[in-house]
């Protein structure tokens, strides 16, 4: 048995399209650790987000092996949670409502959720937006609400698909920095996937660098930058070593 | 803080007075137009009813075919304080409740049913859709030889007529659902009717209160052309009669009666509909 939290081996997706099949995900192998933050980088249709839902156990895989914390995986569990490009907020709903909603799914305790959805609004920086609905908030304050709702139920491991993708440049950088903040506290494990090179060298310790046609695993990136990390980690030379390094893998250098 | 204070010292009335006098022009600005609008309506309505009441006491329309305004105010109070009058709305109002309520019941129930369960939907959904095919009416007649004159054949063609609405409204709201918050849902190991609960069914509000308002109009046409084809009372059994009569004063009261109790309701339903969906008005 493995030491690693999350151990794929030769992990295979097709699907059955009337031109014949797609292949999603061609053979893709990799081991995560417990509280590493991984990126999932590559251009549309390299499989990322595919493989995601095959960790959160939404989507099957059509061959290999997924063994979760010594479990073979294939179906939704509550130690895991997911983050999309949009936030998913319930309109209908305020934000600390929104924020208590796994909660509620999974049947946890009522009292305990209470008071760490005021802890989860203080850590995202939402203290005082309890009562208000989503329609009042602006797009980077949804994600934030979002992140909150994210770690309601304490999961193990964080699936984010994209989650600052729909934001523009300046918030995105602040959400990466917040998360990264929270991160640090948490220590989850984290899956990012993002098609953003610079979003995922500052975040993570190692990089899964996928390419399309067929979804492949191109090669893993191991990002040596210090942590705890602020944005001056941009000026480091070593920073655009690995984003060209990243680059020239994914062949867009021209 | 010292350089707020040396601001504010510099220039503090002059600027908050003009940005004072500002809103107060927007406000009044607002208001002329407000009235304006009014005035427009209110202008139109005196203009039809002007050219009603020119076009029947001018001699233009014979009284017989159209009653002038006047005509048409007494007739309504004649009408309104017959014998006849209470007892045949209230059979009307019964019908119409009545029908309402079930196609408003089926309507809910059987979109449920084909939203959520593959089966229903597989078994039942093109029966459903098929029979949308004919124009309701022409069961009109076989309902009234089924269920008889009274109350039940009226329902029954209301049901018929507004369950639709309802139905493909429920369906179709339980239906048009963000992807991603269905993959959350699953994500936290929600089932079926956890599903329904906290996401299908509040997401699927402002389409199915949509389908009440149809589902409220349809009833009421259902109950009229019911007591129009065979009924023995009623609003629509009075209509009938009183044309028959050549009472058209009295037939137009009835149906500015009918479509004010009509309205009434339909408000109610729009007030409750920003009440239930009140995240729309965020």
């Amino acid at each position: 048995m493995s030491a690693a939290l999350i151990d794929g081996q030769k992990l295979s997706k097709v699907y059955a399209t009337a031109t014949g099949p797609l292949v999603a995900l061609d053979n893709v192998s990799f081991e995560i650790k417990e509280g590493e933050f991984i990126s999932l980088v590559g251009p549309s249709g390299c499989g990322k987000s595919t493989l995601l839902s095959i960790l959160g156990g939404l989507e099957e895989k059509s061959d290999g092996t997924l063994i979760l914390a010594g479990k073979h995986h294939d179906a939704p569990r509550p130690d895991l949670g997911m983050m999309f490009q949009t936030s998913v907020l319930f309109p209908w709903r305020t934000v600390r409502e929104n924020v208590r909603l796994p909660g509620i799914i999974l049947g946890l305790s009522a009292k305990q959720q209470a008071a760490r959805c005021d802890e989860l609004l203080d850590m995202v920086g939402l203290n005082g937006f309890g009562d208000r609905y989503p329609a009042e908030l602006s797009g980077g304050m949804r994600q934030r609400v979002a992140l909150a709702r994210l770690l309601a139920h304490d999961p193990r491991v964080l699936l984010m698909d994209e989650p600052f993708g729909a934001l523009d440049e300046f918030t995105r950088e602040t959400m990466n920095v917040e998360l990264l903040r929270i991160w640090e506290k948490t220590r989850k494990t984290v899956v990012f996937v993002t098609h953003n090179i610079g979003e995922a060298v500052f975040l993570s310790d190692r990089i899964f660098v996928m390419t399309p046609r067929p979804g492949r695993l191109e090669g893993i990136i191991e990002v040596d930058l210090p942590r705890p990390r602020r944005t001056d980690v941009m000026r480091d030379p070593r920073f655009s070593e690995l984003v060209f390094d990243i680059r020239r893998m994914l062949g867009v250098d021209h | 803080m010292t350089i707020q204070a040396t601001v504010d010292m510099i220039e503090p009335a002059p600027h908050a007075a003009t940005i004072d006098r500002f809103i107060e022009n927007e406000r009044k600005k607002q208001f002329r137009k407000m009235l304006l609008n009014r005035a427009l309506a209110a202008g139109f309505g005196i203009f039809v009813l002007l050219a009603w009441h020119i076009a029947t006491t001018g001699g233009f329309v014979h009284a017989l075919i159209i009653p002038s305004p006047a005509a048409t105010f007494h007739a309504t109070l004649r009408v309104m304080g017959a014998d006849y009058f209470w007892p045949n709305v209230w059979v009307t109002l019964q019908e119409i409740l009545w029908g309402f309520a079930l196609g408003l019941a089926s309507g809910v129930i059987l979109g449920v049913g084909v939203a959520m369960f593959e089966t229903v939907r597989a078994t039942i959904y093109p029966y459903l859709v098929a029979l949308q095919a004919p124009p309701k009416i022409v069961l009109a007649p076989i309902f009234i030889t089924w269920f008889g004159f009274d109350m039940a054949s009226k329902i029954a063609i209301a049901v018929v007529m507004s369950f639709f609405p309802m139905f493909l409204n429920t369906l179709t709201g339980l239906s048009s659902v963000d992807p991603n918050a269905v993959k959350l849902m699953r994500s936290l190991t929600a089932g079926r009717w956890k599903t329904f609960r906290y996401l299908l069914l509040p997401n699927a509000l402002p389409i199915m209160m949509a389908g009440v308002k149809l589902c409220w109009t349809l009833a009421v046409l259902g109950v009229i052309v019911g007591e129009f084809v065979g009924a023995s009372a009623g609003i629509g059994y009075l209509i009938y009669a009183m044309n028959f009569q050549l009472d058209i004063a009295g037939v137009f009261s009835l149906i500015i009666i009918l479509s004010l109790f009509t309205l009434i309701v339909y408000q109610l339903i729009e007030w409750l509909e920003s009440r239930v969906i009140f995240w729309k008005q965020l």
